[in-house]
């Protein structure tokens, strides 16, 4: 239910991360998503495509590597600490113009 | 030709990183902070009424009420004596850590023992934002239906304390107790469960008896 601002939280690390490393359009991004978070991913999708707009990540394709749920536990239930599931990461993104050469961040 | 680069990054890094700088602040006063969460109707506001007048005289207490507008959580529990800050959130489906932060500064937190955060009505949201209390509570009422522990597994799995609210009206629901606390416990084996009824006040000594006892663990 909260997908717009985790668009909005993504779109703003990854123009940060951009510029950082020296500017140019994004043409993907690779988000972690837990199975165990809260975050439709149709919705987010949806919710990124419109916080891109106007910015330097207009049109990047945001690809959603899910992340099923894995505890702790080997009683086979879901009982046991979560290990894996509750991600919501920003993995790698993808800029469209190579590193300038010569200047190392 | 494309640029791979590295982020890394948490997308809810700034909440998790407030709720730290809270939760710094809740462990120097000495206050513990519960964050109740539950489906809008299940009763927060109910069993915080009944809580905060049992404890009265017994604990310093505050309590900050969120709701998506209107102050009449607030109102409710100001007329029991409670210290109350109302958080309006204006549509936003749940609280964040720098809500809390702000909204607790008109507390003198070392003169609290305790502080009951009421979250947002609201079972996806709520569970997914660590607002750096020390524990979370979950109520959970029986005209729910049995089904959402295996709906909603995170605010489920999260919860400390589950709190069955409501049992006063079982008889006229087909709620299976059994079946939903196994599925309670299938996620969270060590959670504490407290069926109870607010409006009645049945099972509150248990309630409360835990409550204080967690109070006491935190000031020594």
């Amino acid at each position: 239910m909260h997908e717009v601002g985790v668009a909005q939280r993504m779109v703003e690390i990854a123009l940060a991360a951009a510029a950082e490393s020296g500017g140019g359009k994004i043409v993907s991004l690779r988000l972690l998503l837990g199975t165990l978070t809260c975050v439709d991913p149709a919705t987010l999708a949806f919710a990124f495509t419109v916080a891109a707009r106007g910015t330097p990540a207009e049109g990047a394709r945001l690809d959603v590597e899910p992340r099923e749920l894995l505890t702790a536990c080997s009683c086979g239930a879901h009982g046991g600490d979560v290990v894996r599931g509750r991600e919501l990461r920003l993995d790698t993104l993808d800029l469209e113009e190579p590193l300038s050469t010569g200047s190392t961040p | 030709m494309t640029t791979e680069v590295t982020l890394a990054q948490d997308v809810l890094h700034d909440n998790a990183r407030d709720a730290e700088a809270n939760r710094a602040r809740f462990r120097a006063a000495g206050v513990y902070v519960l964050n109740l969460m539950s489906a809008p109707g299940a009763g927060k506001t109910t069993l915080l009424e009944r809580t905060v007048e049992a404890l009265k005289g017994k604990l310093r207490l505050a309590v900050i009420t969120g709701d998506i507008a209107t102050t009449r959580d607030a109102d409710r529990l100001a007329a029991h004596g409670a210290r109350v800050v109302q958080l309006n959130t204006g549509g936003a489906c749940h609280i964040e850590a720098h809500q809390i932060e702000q909204a607790a500064r008109p507390f003198a937190l070392d003169a609290l023992d305790l502080l009951l955060i009421e979250n947002i009505g609201n079972l996806v949201c709520p569970a997914e934002f660590d607002l750096g209390e020390h524990d979370k509570v979950m109520i959970y009422s029986c005209t729910e239906g049995h089904d959402k522990p295996a709906k909603y597994p995170l605010m489920f799995k999260e919860a400390k304390a589950l709190l069955l609210n409501k049992i006063d009206l079982l008889p006229y629901t087909n709620f299976d107790v059994d079946a939903a606390l196994a599925d309670a416990r299938a996620l969270n084996p060590a959670v504490e469960v407290f069926q109870l009824s607010a409006t009645q006040g049945t099972g509150f000594g248990a309630w409360l008896g835990w409550l204080e006892n967690r109070v006491a663990a935190r000031r020594s």
